[in-house]
């Protein structure tokens, strides 16, 4: 990993979050995954979409783009069974 | 004397709140179970939520009655005033009357607790005993933890690490008010500890602090989950907001020709508008604005966009063109504005051309705030600048077209735990300008080996 000193330098105020996150927080927020909303947040500053888009075939960008968000009761829906899951694992 | 603020009195808050839902031009469509791919039934949501809030959430009556103890704890700080914002009108210089709703009187200093009282009094006679929830920097947290307090209810808050760090003073609101505020990840749940084995110094994410919630509420059959923003149930309560407003504007034989509000999930804004989209729906003439928050160029160096000549990076930086205030990359349009999870009811608005959205840097939402503190004297929360950015621009336009208008805005909450935000904006710590060429080399160098989206 290259060094963190600019990418912790630069920080915007997290709209999800309500504070003020680095934008190496962003690059890994979604633990394997950059946050969603790291192209409509960081773009004007810094060229994220073209970074992002460089290391990955078009095929693959255009998948990562369009995956659609689930509506939230879904998503409740869906951890609540896998939550279930993990508690039947003990 | 000029009037400021128009005041309700106790016995005038309403005592029903609004269902937009029978209202809809359209029908929405029910979300759909991904296991089965039919819509998803009360049932499949009974180990998350108490089945009479579930019952609100689907509910297809227009008006439901506030509980008589919801009520008792609503006056503690409702009805909230209508104020009128002379000193910012007169800053701003322009053919304008602007309304406000101040949300930010209540203890906790927004309008979370309009829902945070009810859903902890619904679980209450559901007969649940503790409520999980997940927080970032803790304006939902702390609501909760209030209103559990007040009902008798444990409080168990999943806070995302990187806020827990950064806003104490929220989590101790919560550990005044008797709750728990839990660090995420943590070693409470199974997938709190799976995150923690990967790493240890995980700074925690929404998404990490939300499955802890969830497994905390569905392990334990007297504990139930619950949500701030977002979920119809949520906006229902928030509506108290613009009833009231209604009733106040009545009382000083006013109407609004724009109503706005600051969207992030959706929730004070729709509490404000709903009661006056639906006069919208019923023929009356008015504007409804959601302001976003999302980041735009500044003109101070004539941004440019970046692309690369070859995947492999080794080209220069090629400017491809200069970006203007209304400049959105076009995968902005495809993709980015999709993931800001806004309420499925104010999406449907704003697809049926009811509601208008309209987004605001960072900056420019800043600015805003800071005249409206240097005028009016409140200082607002950092998201309710957005709507005080929007309230702004309709001022410059009205003076624009030379119209009068009635501004309504929702003043969603203070921001008197949030001046880090403020003292980051004014010593320049928030990224306010596109970079220079050399930093972006360094910033491209420093990103090889991060995750690939």
């Amino acid at each position: 990993m290259g060094t963190d000193g600019i990418l912790e330098r630069l920080c915007l105020r997290c709209p999800r979050l309500g504070g003020e996150v680095p934008l190496v927080y962003c690059l890994k927020e979604g633990g394997d995954l950059p946050c969603r909303r790291i192209v409509i947040c960081w773009q004007p500053y810094f060229p994220v979409e073209a970074c992002l888009k460089a290391r990955l075939s078009p095929r693959q960008w255009e998948e990562y783009l369009n995956d659609q968000p689930k509506e939230k009761i879904v998503t409740l829906v869906e951890l609540a069974e896998e939550a279930g899951k993990r508690l039947e694992q003990d | 004397m000029e009037q400021v603020k128009v005041i309700l009195a106790d016995n005038e808050i309403p005592r029903q709140w609004y269902n937009i839902l029978p209202d809809m031009p359209t029908p929405m469509h029910p979300p759909l179970h991904p296991g089965t791919g039919k819509p998803v039934e009360p049932q499949d949501l009974a180990a998350v939520f108490p089945m009479n809030l579930i019952e609100q959430e689907v509910s297809t009556q227009s008006w439901i009655d506030i509980p008589e103890a919801v009520l008792e704890k609503y006056l503690l700080w409702r009805p909230t005033p209508l104020c009128r914002a002379r000193n910012f009108e007169k800053l701003l210089d322009a053919p304008v009357k602007i309304y406000y709703k101040n949300e930010g009187v209540s203890a906790p200093g927004s309008h979370k607790p309009n829902t945070a009282i009810p859903q902890a009094y619904y679980n209450k006679v559901f007969g649940i005993r503790r409520i999980s929830t997940e927080t970032g920097a803790g304006q939902w947290g702390s609501a909760l933890s209030m209103a559990c307090r007040m009902f008798g209810l444990q409080c168990r808050v999943f806070m995302v690490r990187i806020s827990y760090d950064q806003k104490p003073y929220r989590r101790m609101m919560m550990s005044t008010w008797g709750a728990e505020c839990i660090p995420s990840p943590s070693d409470f749940t199974r997938a709190g500890r799976r995150i923690l084995s990967d790493d240890p110094e995980s700074p925690g994410s929404l998404g990490i602090a939300i499955s802890e919630a969830i497994e905390d509420a569905v392990g334990d059959e007297k504990a139930r989950y619950s949500l701030g923003s977002v979920l119809n149930h949520v906006l229902l309560h928030q509506t108290i907001i613009g009833l009231e407003a209604h009733r106040q504007f009545e009382k000083i034989g006013e109407y609004p020709d724009v109503v706005m509000g600051c969207a992030g999930g959706g929730s004070n804004f729709a509490g404000l508008s709903l009661p006056f989209v639906r006069d919208k729906i019923h023929g009356r003439e008015v504007s409804i604005i959601a302001a976003e928050p999302a980041s735009c160029p500044t003109l101070t160096r004539g941004p440019f966009a970046y692309d690369f000549g070859d995947t492999a990076m080794t080209t220069p930086l090629l400017p491809m063109h200069t970006l203007g205030h209304g400049f959105i990359p076009a995968s902005i349009h495809a993709g980015g504005l999709r993931y800001h999870g806004m309420a499925p009811i104010v999406s449907h608005l704003v697809k049926e051309g009811i509601v208008q959205a309209q987004a605001y840097d960072q900056i420019e939402t800043f600015t805003a705030g800071l005249k409206w503190a240097q005028s009016e004297g409140f200082i607002p929360a950092p998201e309710t600048n957005h709507v005080i950015a929007a309230v702004v621009r309709e001022a410059e336009l009205a003076r624009q077209e030379g119209t009068e208008k009635v501004i309504l805005f929702n003043w969603s909450g203070h921001g008197i735990i949030d001046l880090p935000a403020y003292d980051a904006f004014l010593s320049g710590k928030l990224t306010q300008h596109a970079l220079t060429d050399e930093e972006i080399r360094e910033a491209l160098k420093s990103i090889e080996g991060y995750p690939k989206p």
